[in-house]
């Protein structure tokens, strides 16, 4: 593109070229610049490394407890009973009774599951898991009520609705009362989603520390160049040519800052394995922690590029206008 | 090729830098622009190449007056005018071949083939062929200088503009470098040369531009006045 002298004169910068090949050579060139800005990192590499390293830790900490309430809240869907309802029947109703109102309970909406325990059924549990059941033999009759073991769809097993159809069941005739131990449910639902506030905010503010570290460190790179930048602006280049190369740079911070956090995740993991492993053995469960699967990694090298980008774009606009030209 | 018109610049405090400065560079003409320090000569340049805008007047390149040209064009009018500096800019982690091939890189429509066929023409034209590999710092000033002056011609521009290109170089060496211009000039390359250098421009006879406390004092020849001034000064 000439703009002081047109194609036929004197031969200025007489190359034209078809848009297609100028598309070419643009995303040659910008393959070069995107390979080129990563010498960048390698010419200060004890400064690349702290950066690097800084943002790595700091995305660390979200990941981590990520992590963290991920796993607590596959604990709260493997706990499926807690959300379980106890409905225990009236004495005294026939099988025919019994029937209709499993139907009826049956074509609840909120209800995923109805399973029926018959006064012998709850005499024969007792006895098995209770450990006194010879206790019962004494008595004349079975005292024990017969019951319904509600499982709620997944929405209504939260605290609230859970809550709320337990009265609905409450006003169904055949039922006495009904159970639901629903205090330990909502401690655990309030303290799921008070970490999930915590990661929320506790991200925000480590990756806004994040873009403002790639900034500055960006702005220092554009500061030790300042000589090559003023050339490069007197033999014609335009700003956004300058800014690319820094701006692949705070990208390739990013991606390496957020590989460092997953090296880290997945050490911390590792680590905390064997000491998980030896409670949950003591408790006879079978728990392990679940660490970060592929697309949770894509998506921190995505949020950490993004981040790098972000602080280099924002640093790159500030600064390398300021960098004005002279003739020595 | 370049035309002043009527051209003051007044820098922010209060600085005249240029007053009234008209004169006319015709196309494939060579001239000399020269004064003391501070009479202006810098200032001028910077008109030219669009690091400093006038504050009255208007300043032509090939009929396109540059007032016209926006912010955003400037980095694409800059390809058209080849620029020589005094400490010759070089990058200095770079090696002689990627500094003179930035401006084609820069322009980003050629091939490799092209660049490097385009680089070592230029170089070959400065006599430095044979330290196309070298990092500049192994060059001598004169051959640093001559390796600036590659990188301003490599991609052809109808117009060349050196500030003090010799100002660093002994006579000898200063000779070379004028001569260089000379045969860029030669072949319709129009070339404008500040320096203070007042010997240089006697013997070279050219057309000299004399700026003094920002006015044009002189449109000729320095010394010699067998030729009256030949471009179409104070129009």
């Amino acid at each position: 593109m000439s703009i002081l002298f047109s194609k036929d004169s004197s031969g200025a910068n007489a190359k034209s070229v078809n848009p297609l090949q100028k598309f070419i050579y643009f995303w040659i060139h910008n393959l070069r610049q995107i390979i080129t800005s990563i010498g960048e990192i390698w010419r200060t590499p004890l400064a690349s490394a702290m950066t690097i390293g800084v943002m790595g830790l700091s995305l660390t900490l979200p990941a981590t407890l990520h992590i963290i309430v991920k796993n607590v809240q596959s604990i709260n869907l493997e706990w499926d009973s807690a959300s379980e309802i106890s409905l225990f029947l009236n004495d005294g109703l026939s099988e025919q009774q019994i029937s209709s109102a499993i139907r009826r309970l049956r074509s609840y909406d909120e209800i995923d599951e109805l399973r029926y325990i018959s006064k012998d059924d709850a005499v024969t549990e007792f006895k098995s898991l209770s450990g006194f059941g010879e206790a019962l033999d004494y008595l004349e009759s079975n005292p024990l009520p017969a019951s319904f073991i509600v499982t709620p769809t997944k929405y209504h097993k939260q605290a609230d609705p859970a809550k709320a159809l337990l009265a609905k069941l409450e006003k169904e005739r055949e039922i006495d009362f009904g159970k639901l131990d629903i205090d330990w449910l909502a401690r655990l639902n309030a303290i799921v989603s008070m970490l999930e506030e915590a990661v929320i905010t506790v991200a925000l503010l480590l990756m806004i520390s994040v873009v403002l570290i790639i900034g500055n460190t960006i702005r220092l790179s554009i500061i030790s160049r300042k000589e090559e930048i003023e050339v490069m602006k007197l033999v014609g280049a335009t700003e956004s040519f300058i800014q690319r190369p820094f701006v692949y740079t705070g990208i390739w911070y990013g991606l390496m800052g957020g590989l460092v956090a997953f090296l880290i995740v997945t050490f911390v993991i590792w680590w905390m394995q064997s000491a998980i492993g030896e409670i949950s053995g003591l408790y006879m469960a079978d728990f392990h922690i679940e660490g970060l699967t592929f697309s949770e990694f894509g998506a921190l090298m995505l949020i950490a590029s993004g981040l790098g980008f972000i602080g280099a774009f924002w640093s790159v606009h500030r600064h390398i206008k300021e960098i004005e030209p002279d003739l020595d | 090729m370049i035309k002043f018109e009527q051209v003051s610049k007044t820098y922010p405090g209060g600085f005249r830098a240029l007053e009234r400065v008209s004169f006319h560079l015709e196309k494939g003409e060579m001239a000399f622009l020269t004064g003391h320090s501070g009479a202006g000569k810098s200032t001028l340049l910077k008109l030219i190449s669009m690091i400093e805008r006038p504050s009255i007047g208007n300043v032509f390149i090939n009929g396109k007056n540059l007032n016209q040209i926006s912010a955003k064009q400037v980095p694409f009018a800059r390809r058209d005018i080849g620029m020589i500096f005094q400490s010759h800019r070089l990058l200095q982690e770079h090696s002689v071949f990627d500094n003179v091939a930035l401006p084609l890189v820069i322009e980003g429509t050629y091939t490799q083939g092209e660049i490097t066929k385009r680089v070592h023409a230029a170089l070959d034209k400065v006599g430095l062929l044979s330290k196309v590999r070298l990092l500049p710092k192994y060059l001598s000033g004169g051959e640093q200088q001559r390796v600036g002056i590659a990188r301003a011609v490599v991609n052809k521009p109808p117009l060349l503009l050196a500030d003090e290109p010799t100002g660093n170089l002994d006579p000898e060496l200063s000779k070379e470098i004028i001569n260089v211009f000379q045969q860029f000039n030669d072949v319709g390359v129009s070339v404008l040369i500040a320096t203070h250098d007042l010997g240089l421009i006697a013997r070279m006879k050219n057309r000299s531009l004399t700026l003094k406390d920002g006015r044009m004092i002189n449109d000729g020849l320095a010394v010699d006045d067998e030729k009256s001034s030949t471009g179409g000064m104070f129009l």
